[in-house]
């Protein structure tokens, strides 16, 4: 030990100092706890609170001005004659303004004909003439998760009609009720009757048979009126302008919501982000994990971290009985113990690595040639996917659940065990009726551990099962409902995709954001039920 | 002059086998290399209370637990000689152990009830013979909670924890439980050690109530308690049984020196 030699200090001066500098790291400690969250909170929730539009007035700009960053995805760009990589020539942008005092340059998100779902630039301040809250433009949120901001004018019906605004909503719910209709029939007479022609196809019923032709004319018929409907259901459209004057129209089936966002009031403005966090939980991601909400990835983390425990829990708990409880105390038992408190500090990636080339690979390869083999080469658990996804995780936090159980069991009064078998019990019954529910709070304390470290835990689930965007949830109304060689999605890994894939634009990165705040939440969430268990068996085993 | 009261009374050495409990031939016991009890010969009277006295670390205990074989718990015991109770060995490899362990109740020095309800505690036994009839469980918890003296004390509280209960109640509490499975022999491990005066006088009182349905064999370092209790007195030393005898004997005229400088109080 260090002797602390402090000439000319007291006893109690030494001591004194001793206590300041523990206080003092306490305080660091702290600290950075707090701003952690403070930041993750701020950073998280300003995701979901409306910003308000302003219309920026520039000067105009004759070198042109620093890089801006083009979010346009890629189908879009294709789609739309591929916007140059331009500096709006206009004079003033409606925009959401991200000001950052310490900085020379103000990030605008900004919306113009050309980059009509948002773009953004950053303007020297001095380049600034005047910000004006733009109170007519609204954010128009489309379904596929894009947005626009523009001044909406008036409505466009099908006859060319112009339509004032105030009559928006009915509109709306008209070509709700249109696209409903075309849903309908797609569903219910489009897909049977495409099903039963290719099964047609595949017995080589030739191509003139009398039945097969009645269904195509069938087909062809329902397409006509779903072709009709479209048309008519794309003829109603939003009139909108930007900044400069220039027109731009949306239909309106692929408008979500209009906001007049630089209107609120500060109660709308909660309804709007309650809204937004509604949306933000419910929603698949959208436009590449930009927009949109994070459910899918939210289920799939408690349900993978569910899966874990389940499958953790008996198996920790086990290994930590026989360990402490039928392990004869020898070189080897001592050798294992160690080896499992090491195991804990394993990197997770290895874990990672492992469950891709042992469960995937070799035992889901293995699984594949027995019960599979009809769909091989396509593999079936031979893939990654939650099951394995959910036992990597297990393996990881098994050491975890073994020292903590292990803890707990030694912590059971050897008064009880032998009072227990004074009474005529056998080992097993001592360790199940005494032993086990004493050590309760013990074992919960390592599935709270376990389920921390699982649902924080990213690098080793991307090579087992966890990927940016699933298709499906794992979880659905099809036999065997719970689909365990599904891939799912995960909130750290979309964190992990966001952080990497989308820092340029602010809406994704505070995404990326409430993510993380979501993530925490989580696993706050997921503790808080375990610290409550626990409690719960503290109180009825140990304090009596 | 005291030998004229206590008729019943008959000497050690004169206890038939119908009439001992307890039957220790030759017993020998080891822990790893420590020789801890050695050639331990003595019979316990049946329904009466023996007193086991003698220094700390002198084999009491571990003699104790060689009735019940609770000494198995601990790695590197192993031990040799007889224990007979019910006419049957039952250090041979065929004994029950845990129909032993049912049949030789024993209370600790430290009250350990278990972490759940007073109820719960005093069936725990039962349970584990396999009583599961309700109506039996609740006679058997009732009768034994009365032998126990604790039924009026703790009968509105049944499903309360038994941690509840004062230190005293706990004790009582264990015996309960070890009385519910009707014992034959009931050990006591020094069971008043860790109990105020008070309490200690009603666990005597409980033990005289007791000896009618059962031997009481106790583990105790208070002379006067031991002179008090029981109708007969070992003394050990080092593992050896140094002397034995009615209580009224050891106590007033020890024929060993040893004896009389212990409970004298001159060592130990």
């Amino acid at each position: 030990m260090v002797k602390l030699r402090l000439s000319g200090l007291n006893a109690v001066q030494r001591q004194s100092l001793v206590i300041s500098l523990s206080a003092f790291f306490t305080g660091l400690l702290l600290i950075a706890l707090i701003s952690v969250l403070v930041l993750i909170t701020a950073r998280g929730g300003a995701y979901f609170w409306p910003k308000p539009i302003y219309s920026v007035a520039l000067t105009p700009i004759s070198p042109p001005a620093l890089a801006t960053d083009q979010v346009l995805p890629k189908e879009v760009a294709s789609k739309e004659a591929a916007p140059k990589e331009t500096t709006p020539q206009v004079e003033t942008l409606l925009a959401n303004v991200f000001d950052d005092e310490a900085k020379s340059e103000i990030r605008l998100k900004y919306a113009d004909a050309l980059n009509p779902y948002g773009a953004q630039l950053l303007v020297e301040r001095e380049r600034i003439k005047r910000i004006d809250l733009a109170k007519n433009s609204a954010e128009i949120k489309l379904n596929d998760g894009r947005q626009v901001m523009a001044v909406p004018e008036n409505v466009v019906t099908p006859e060319g009609a112009n339509i004032p605004l105030a009559k928006l909503p009915q509109i709306m719910d008209s070509v709700a009720l249109i696209s409903a209709e075309i849903t309908k029939l797609n569903k219910q007479f489009l897909a049977p009757i495409h099903e039963s022609l290719s099964r047609f196809d595949n017995r080589d019923v030739a191509a003139d048979a009398p039945a097969r032709e009645k269904l195509v004319a069938q087909f062809n018929e329902y397409q006509q009126r779903v072709r009709s409907l479209e048309t008519q259901r794309d003829q109603y459209k939003l009139a909108v302008s930007f900044a400069d004057g220039q027109p731009f129209s949306i239909p309106i089936f692929t408008i979500q919501s209009v906001d007049f966002v630089s209107r609120l009031t500060g109660f709308e403005k909660w309804q709007v982000a309650i809204g937004e966090v509604f949306v933000f939980l419910t929603e698949s991601p959208k436009q590449a994990n930009t927009s949109g909400g994070v459910f899918p990835a939210l289920f799939g983390t408690v349900l993978m971290v569910f899966m874990m425990t389940i499958i953790v829990t008996p198996f920790g708990v086990m290994a930590a009985i026989y360990l402490s409880e039928y392990a004869p105390n020898t070189a080897l038992t001592t050798i294992i113990r160690v080896s499992v408190s090491n195991m804990a500090g394993v990197p997770s990636i290895v874990y990672g690595v492992f469950g891709l080339g042992f469960f995937v690979y070799t035992l889901g390869g293995s699984i594949d040639s027995l019960f599979f083999s009809d769909t091989l080469p396509a593999p079936t658990m031979g893939s990654p996917g939650l099951f394995w996804a959910a036992l990597t995780m297990a393996i990881l936090t098994l050491p975890v659940v073994i020292v903590a159980t292990e803890e707990g069991l030694r912590r059971v009064p050897e008064g009880l065990k032998a009072g227990s078998y004074a009474l005529g019990a056998t080992k097993i019954e001592t360790i199940v009726r005494t032993i086990l529910p004493i050590a309760s709070p013990g074992i919960m304390t390592g599935v709270i551990l376990a389920i921390a470290r699982a649902a924080g835990e990213v690098a080793p689930l991307m090579l087992v099962g966890a990927v940016k965007f699933a298709p499906a949830l794992p979880i659905d109304g099809e036999f065997p409902f719970l689909h365990l060689d599904r891939q799912f999605m995960h909130l750290g890994v979309l964190i992990y995709d966001s952080a990497f894939h989308s820092q340029t634009d602010a809406k994704s990165a505070s995404m990326m954001f409430a993510a993380c705040l979501l993530l925490l939440v989580v696993v706050f969430v997921l503790n808080i039920l375990a610290v409550l268990l626990r409690t719960r068996l503290r109180k009825r085993y140990l304090k009596g | 002059m005291l030998k004229l009261f206590k008729h019943d009374i008959q000497p050690v050495n004169e206890l038939t086998n119908a009439q001992s409990a307890v039957e220790v031939k030759d017993l020998n016991l080891w822990f790893g290399e420590k020789h801890v009890l050695k050639d331990i010969t003595m019979r316990i009277p049946k329904n009466k209370v023996t007193a086991l006295i003698g220094q700390s670390g002198c084999g009491k205990s571990t003699l104790i637990n060689c009735f019940n074989r609770l000494n198995d718990l601990y790695d590197g015991c192993h031990y040799k000689g007889e224990v007979i109770i019910d006419g049957k060995d039952i250090n041979s490899k065929k004994t029950n152990v845990s129909r032993l362990r049912a049949k030789v109740g024993m209370v600790f020095q430290r009250p350990n009830p278990f972490p759940m309800s007073i109820y719960e505690n005093v069936c725990y036994g039962l349970k584990l013979q396999g009583v599961r009839v309700r109506r039996n469980l609740d006679d058997a918890v009732e009768s034994a909670l009365k032998q126990a003296a604790l039924w009026d004390e703790v009968k509105d509280r049944l499903f309360e924890p038994a941690m509840t209960l004062s230190g005293g109640q706990q004790q009582r509490l264990v015996i309960a439980r070890a009385l519910s499975l009707k014992p034959e022999v009931l050990l006591l491990d020094e069971p008043t050690s860790a109990l105020d005066p008070l309490t200690t006088l009603f666990i005597e009182e409980l033990m005289d109530s007791l000896k009618k349905q059962c031997t009481i064999v106790i583990v105790t370092h208070n002379m006067q308690q031991a002179a008090r209790v029981s109708d007969y007195t070992a003394f050990f030393h080092q593992g050896k049984l140094v002397e034995y005898a009615d209580s009224d004997t050891l106590f007033t005229m020890p024929e060993k020196k040893q004896t009389e400088d212990y409970i004298t109080g001159r060592y130990g």
